[in-house]
């Protein structure tokens, strides 16, 4: 009945208006938004995606990056197997803004969490003001994987997205070969317990 | 339909086969997006589920569940709704077998983020968000009170659900509902479940759901201004289990501790809701912590105080003081009257030291004690006395009197006014609050009754302290207008209170000893003015009350004299603020034709059977207390001591021989005689005389500050009070100097001279 074998959880950080909303859409729906306008609290989207023949299903969790939501959309961080913190390469505040996003992400996310550090809009050339490397250095320090993306163009971003599957697949597997791990249900794909929290249909 | 759930119901074994081929179906309609089949299939698995045994269904939940999910996971505003009334549905029914597998995560996270969807139609966003606070309490109510079932209290469930019911009562609130009515509005029933919520909450859980509240209200702002924050903690004190009210307390005086760095702003709309807050968690259920509360209000009452003066003075800290003082009053006005004198003492206890090496206070230490007082004032005033001696234990009454004779005025009434209102029990205060003489007692309609016999205990017991105290307060250099009005007040209520024969008599002698005090202190005209028509109010009061025809009329008779020759000698004048120079006689000189006799006086007491004994000794300010634990700060006040411990001296010693002399009484001569025996007394009178006349150059700056005060509100006058005390010398020999400082009073005209 499934159509999917692994479900993960995806969830986009960053602050106010760098095209967190405009790069799930490019995703999902294969859209650029005209007027996207700001999220509200949390705004949840689905995609499958096949990854060496196998199905693959993406809930994402788009969050708004307006301070006064924080507090809820912190708690989306916990249940999360991959975080993508998205900056504006044509916005310094939004990068100078980083390091208190990764200490969010140190407090609420589960440690075994995969996390994306994503420079969008790497279509406006001319108002760049974070250089690519200085973006990527600081991603090497954080132990971040390092990406430039635009979602007006879709450069980068169905990459992005299918990378991170990929991963979370091979870790998955990884997974299940050593603990021999399934879910206690078939309503695994709910489960979120922050430990062994892949969640996979098996026997479909 | 009816033949499939007739089935099923015959078979409950087959029940999980018959879910999971609906299931299956639904979930190819959906991706086919056959949005008719959906909407059969899921009415299929609606009446299974309702018609199912409870023992059965469990084999057939998990596939409903997924099914619900899909139907979620899809972009169809219909298929969401449809799949939350399927879930509310079955959050309905009561399972007896446990569950702790089942999950519900993503129905949280999902109708979480339900609620706080912006879809473009506004009906479609409405009904979504409706749906998804529906959906919402469906958890809540399908986990809440089953141990069988995953906790919902924990944090990263109630992270989501708090926030995202409060967003939808807030934008319900913001956005005006066109029918409040509207049993739909996402916001009307998100209030609801949010009620629902609050009132199942067991000891352990009201902190899971009040921290997310204090978060989001922090986040979006809300507490200034602070309607939202305010209706938030109405709901949940009224749904709340009562018993666990205090907690709710405790967590916003906690929420306040983390936010003393905030504005004052901030604060002060905290303690406002704290303050409603306190009014709704009735009575006893405010628990033992109940002196915690005023520790954490006091608390932060002198952290604001402690602030530099300027940043004291702002009106955002000072609403913040006011709110701290009218939640203290709120607070106490709901605890058993006991308590009330307890959280008096405490308050009292929190008073800052004032120590004699420290002659002239730090401002701060003022601002503090007058913010205190004014709690003070504010419990006091919802305590209800009985018995005296219940609302003046000595450990509190002790402090308070001694406080009674600080060098700041503003103190001294505040600590009379919280007299007034503890002793007050007949309602009496407002027809005393006013010096006048009234020519039939009457006319003032007061309540008065004979004194219980624990009264009249008390009164034999503290009444001189009373007196001792209010000597000192009479004689107070720095006095206002105010602070003579509630002397005045004080000892007519006294006598009111704590009416009998010795109060009686001790009233006369004390009466008495001021005008003995107004004929040879050394005070200004006007205060000695003021002393004399207290006496002749409270004399005109207590004759009229006791019904001695001789002593009525001996006071009737001085009243007139005065009104013919001495009119400043009475209320009208000598309490009119409006006063000028011309008022006052040119000289002090003692009109003794206008003084009341105390052989007049005792002769008629005597002769209505009283017992007059005490009354031939004069007043002498006995220090009941020790001089020693009055803190005389004013350089001003020291002389007074030298004075006031000279005749306690001679009391014992001296003055006996000189009394034997001169009769029983103590005349102005025989103290002149007393004072001259004494090398050191010579120079003080020559030191007082200058200090009268330089009172009358500088008059009009007390006069400034006596109308402010009078006018304005206290905040002014705090300021001025407080610039007094900056540019006061801290070892000012000449104790009125300062005002030469302060105010250039050369280039201010004020016609009107009145000197306070
Ligand atoms: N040029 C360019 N503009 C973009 C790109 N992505 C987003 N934008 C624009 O940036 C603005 C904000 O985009 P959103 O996707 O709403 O930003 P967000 O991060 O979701 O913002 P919040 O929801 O408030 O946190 C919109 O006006 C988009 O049109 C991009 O790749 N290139
Ligand atoms: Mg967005």
């Amino acid at each position: 009945m499934e159509d999917y074998k692994y479900l993960f959880k995806v969830v986009l950080i960053g602050n106010a208006g760098v095209g967190k909303t405009c790069l799930v859409r490019r995703f999902t729906q294969g859209l650029f938004p005209p007027g996207q306008g700001a999220t509200i609290g949390v705004d949840f989207m689905i995609s499958t995606v096949e990854i060496d023949g196998v199905k693959v299903k993406l809930q994402i969790w788009d969050t708004a990056g307006q301070e006064r939501f924080r507090s809820i959309t912190q708690s989306y961080y916990r249940s999360a197997n991959a975080l993508i913190l998205v900056y504006d390469i044509s916005c310094q505040p939004s990068f100078d803004c980083l390091p208190q996003w990764i200490n969010e992400m140190d407090m609420y996310a589960s440690t075994k969490v995969i996390t994306y550090l994503v420079g969008n809009k790497s279509d406006r050339v001319n108002q760049r003001e974070i250089p690519a490397h200085i973006a990527e250095r600081f991603a090497q320090q954080q132990d971040m994987r390092f990406l430039e993306t635009s979602a007006k163009e879709a450069d980068n971003v169905k990459r992005l997205f299918l990378e991170i599957a990929k991963e979370l697949t091979q870790q998955a597997r990884d997974n299940e070969i050593c603990s021999q791990y399934s879910s206690a249900s078939d309503l695994g794909a709910t489960d979120t317990s922050p430990v062994g929290n892949f969640s996979c249909c098996k026997g479909f | 339909m009816d033949k499939l759930t007739f089935y099923a119901m015959k078979s409950p074994e087959k029940l999980d086969r018959i879910a999971n081929y609906l299931a299956e179906r639904l979930s190819q309609d959906v991706r086919r997006q056959r949005v008719g089949f959906v909407m059969i299939a899921m009415e299929a698995l609606d009446s299974l589920l309702v018609s199912c045994h409870a023992q059965s269904l469990n084999l057939f939940v998990e596939s409903f569940l997924k099914m619900v999910q899909k139907l979620l996971e899809c972009d169809e505003p219909d298929l969401q709704c449809l799949a939350t009334n399927s879930f509310v549905k079955f959050a309905n029914i009561e399972e007896d077998t446990p569950s702790y597998h089942r999950r519900y995560d993503f129905f949280v996270s999902k109708f979480s983020s339900m609620c706080h969807n912006c879809v473009a139609d506004p009906d479609v966003r409405a009904r979504l968000r409706t749906a998804g606070v529906r959906g919402l309490q469906g958890v809540v109510r399908k986990t809440v009170s089953d141990d069988l079932q995953v906790n919902i209290w924990e944090k990263t469930h109630m992270d989501k659900i708090v926030p995202s019911l409060l967003y939808n009562m807030q934008v319900g609130m913001s956005e005006e509902l066109e029918s409040p009515k509207d049993e739909d509005h996402p916001a009307v029933v998100a209030e609801t479940v949010f009620r629902d919520l609050v009132c199942r909450a067991s000891y352990g859980n009201i902190n899971s759901v009040l921290k997310p509240v204090l978060l989001h209200l922090d986040d979006h702002k809300l507490w200034v201004p602070n309607d939202f924050a305010v209706k938030c903690f109405k709901i949940i004190m009224y749904s709340v289990q009562a018993q666990y009210g205090y907690i709710v307390v405790q967590m916003l005086m906690n929420h306040l501790d983390d936010h003393s760095k905030q504005l004052p702003r901030v604060k002060a709309s905290i303690v406002n809701v704290l303050s409603e807050t306190v009014l709704i968690a009735a009575g006893g259920s405010v628990g033992p912590s109940v002196l915690e509360v005023f520790n954490t209000l006091l608390k932060h009452l002198r952290i604001s105080v402690d602030k530099d003066i300027s940043a004291t003075q702002s009106p955002d800290e000072k609403n913040f003081q006011e709110a701290i003082i009218n939640t203290i009053g709120e607070f106490a006005k709901n605890l058993p009257d006991y308590q009330k004198i307890e959280v008096m003492m405490f308050i009292m206890g929190k008073v800052p030291p004032s120590s004699e090496s420290q002659p002239v206070k730090n401002s701060k230490d003022v601002l503090l004690q007058t913010m205190l007082m004014k709690t003070l004032l504010k419990v006091a005033t919802k305590y209800k006395t009985v018995l005296l001696n219940n609302a003046f234990p000595s450990t509190f009454l002790d402090p308070l009197l001694r406080m009674s004779v600080v060098s700041d005025p503003g103190i001294r009434r505040l600590i009379q006014e919280i007299i007034h209102t503890l002793l007050d029990r007949h309602d009496n205060l407002l027809k005393l609050t006013t010096v006048r003489i009234p020519e039939q007692i009457s006319t003032l309609k007061l309540t008065v009754e004979k004194a219980q016999r624990q009264d009249i205990m008390f009164a034999k017991k503290s009444g001189p302290l009373f007196y001792w105290h209010l000597y000192k307060n009479a004689e107070m250099q720095n006095n206002k207008v105010d602070n003579f009005e509630t002397i005045f007040c004080t000892l007519a209520l006294m006598f009111v209170e704590m009416n009998g024969d010795e109060v009686l008599i001790d009233s006369f002698r004390f009466a008495l000893g001021i005008q003995h005090m107004a004929k040879v202190g050394d005070l200004p005209i006007t205060h000695k003015c003021a002393i004399h028509a207290i006496v002749a109010a409270h004399l005109n009061l207590i004759s009229q009350l006791t019904a001695v025809p001789a002593l009525c009329e001996h006071v009737a008779v001085v009243i007139a004299r005065r009104k013919e020759s001495a009119p400043f000698y009475l209320p009208a004048m000598a309490f009119n603020r409006k006063n000028t120079a011309n008022s006052y006689p040119e000289k002090d000189v003692v009109l003794e034709s206008c003084m009341f006799n105390p052989d007049t006086i005792s002769d008629a007491l005597r002769n209505s059977g009283h017992d007059t004994s005490s009354l031939v000794s004069p007043f002498m300010p006995q220090n009941v207390i020790g001089f020693d634990q009055v803190d005389l700060k004013k350089s001003a006040s020291d002389i007074h001591s030298l004075n006031i411990s000279f005749s306690l001296d001679s009391r014992s010693s001296s003055i006996e021989s000189i009394r034997k002399s001169v009769g029983e009484e103590i005349t102005f001569e025989s103290l002149k005689k007393v004072l001259e025996m004494n090398p050191r007394a010579k120079e003080e009178e020559q030191k007082e005389r200058q200090k009268i006349l330089e009172k009358f150059t500088n008059g009009p700056f007390e006069d400034i500050v006596a109308r402010s005060e009078a006018k304005s509100e206290k905040f002014a006058n705090k300021l001025n009070e407080i610039l007094e005390k900056i540019a006061q010398p801290p070892q000012a020999a000449e104790p009125l100097s300062k005002d030469g400082l302060t105010v250039p009073i050369h280039n201010i005209q004020f016609p009107e001279l009145f000197i306070y």
